[in-house]
């Protein structure tokens, strides 16, 4: 006997952005931190503020956190990335 | 109907088990085929096209079609009674404040719980007594299995891919429950929460694994709430500080004694919001002393307010058990209550006066 049975999962693929335009160099630019306010990342992000600024030359380093770290960051949060050269988001446990 | 999925075939029922275990497709456990046939008996049983859009997941924004729904569910083994419930509790899973993404991804490791009300559950055999939070009857089994196998194959939330759990708990194969609602005194889950008794209803919450309590040796109800309440205060300690919506299941021997004294889950709910909470500095009497600082002295309440305890009858007739089911995590996910092929919170239509007859 044969079976014919369907695929379960989603066939087309949700389209998705692409990515920014890379870096030539972090030097001189603004970087966005984006925490998601977990008791781990307040280390994290102060230590890897320190070395974007002392390793990598990084002007400005913005951080902003967001107010429930299991959801997306907020509107307002969002709206500022695009005055940021760099953005990043990380989790932090 | 004409469905849009591809279609696969198997040369037998073993090939098909192969075909969806190594496609990632299944809990592990065996599926019932999909075939196209038991796809449209579903779909048809809730007056739904194939690409009817069930919803749009909030945050990765994610079209939910009822085909997708209703293949899964077949896998699950439900029948075509069993759907109107699966769709229900998906829509209700995809309202904003439910939070799906956060609460499928996280490393907490909640499952979706599905609390059935109503008379759906006669229809289906939704049972609510024996072995309620267990493998009671088919349909809660089914039911709550459809729900993760959506999850798995129209979310990938795949262990290790969308789903980042450390631990998980075995309501991640099927966790749902039907209400006792023998007692016509006794208020239902989904009366509780704005909707008419005669009304089907689902309940959706991020929960964490049931924590089973005892006490028998008692009629008071202030005693064995406060059974109930200490176990919520351990949690408190040892899992999560956050307030939010804990579900207490309340089996029949404990409801009689509550009923006896007059006691209702509005009752219920003052006197456990009333109980339970914790003093931060409890937390370095359970190894996290870490993180109470200078704030030993605040109070941590269970529940914001005492409406965020969902109380559910269930459970089999005898016994002084009862159990905890707390939350995922705190109030950032909030319990949603929908009702099953009726809108009870509709504008009611326009007026027809002076209309044709």
């Amino acid at each position: 006997m044969i079976f014919r049975v369907l695929d379960p999962t989603p066939e087309k693929v949700a389209a998705i952005g692409n990515p920014a335009p890379r870096l030539d160099t972090l030097r001189g630019k603004t970087v966005g931190l984006i925490s998601n306010g977990k008791e781990g990342s307040k280390g994290f992000f102060a230590h890897m503020e320190d070395v974007l600024r002392t390793q990598y030359g990084v002007a400005n380093v913005v951080l902003r956190t967001k107010p429930n770290y299991s959801a997306p960051a907020p509107a307002g949060i969002l709206g500022e990335i695009k005055s940021w050269d760099a953005v990043i988001s990380g989790i932090g446990d | 109907m004409q469905l849009a999925s591809h279609i696969y075939e198997a040369t037998d029922i073993a090939a098909v088990q192969e075909l969806y275990h190594s496609n990632g497709w299944t809990d592990g456990l065996p599926i019932v085929p999909p075939t196209e046939d038991a796809v449209r008996a579903c779909l048809e049983r809730v007056m739904m096209t194939p690409d009817q859009l069930i919803g749009i997941e909030p945050v990765r924004g994610l079209p939910i079609l009822a085909e997708k729904l209703a293949i899964n569910a077949v896998m699950a083994g439900c029948l075509p009674m069993h759907f109107p419930v699966v769709v229900t509790a998906w829509m209700a899973m995809m309202r904003e404040e439910f939070l799906m993404h956060g609460a499928t991804a996280s490393t907490g490791g909640c499952a979706v719980l599905v609390v059935i009300n109503g008379p759906i559950r006669e229809e289906i055999g939704a049972l609510g007594s024996f072995n309620a939070l267990g493998n009671s009857d088919r349909a809660t089994a089914v039911i709550g299995r459809a729900i993760r196998l959506c999850l798995i194959n129209l979310m990938d939330v795949r262990p290790g891919a969308i789903d980042r759990s450390t631990l998980g708990h075995p309501g991640k194969f099927s966790y749902c429950v039907a209400e006792d609602e023998d007692d016509p005194a006794w208020p239902t889950l989904a009366e509780q929460r704005g909707l008419p008794r005669d009304a089907s209803a689902v309940t959706v919450m991020a929960a964490g694994a049931p924590r089973q309590i005892m006490n028998e040796w008692t009629t008071r109800p202030e005693e064995f709430l406060e059974t109930f309440a200490a176990e919520m205060r351990a949690n408190l300690r040892h899992y999560s500080i956050h307030p939010g919506n804990y579900a207490l299941i309340i089996p029949r021997q404990l409801r009689e004694h509550l009923r006896a004294a007059k006691w209702g889950p509005r009752d219920i709910a003052a006197f456990i919001h009333e109980r339970a909470r914790i003093h931060r500095r409890e937390w370095a009497d359970v190894g996290k002393g870490a993180v109470v600082r200078d704030r030993g002295d605040s109070v941590y309440p269970a529940m914001r307010s005492a409406d965020q305890l969902l109380v559910i009858a269930a459970g089999g007739p005898a016994g002084g058990f009862g159990a905890v089911i707390p939350p995922w995590l705190g109030d950032k996910s909030h319990a949603v209550t929908l009702p099953i092929g009726a809108c009870v919170d509709c504008e009611p239509p326009p007026s027809v006066k002076g209309s044709v007859p």
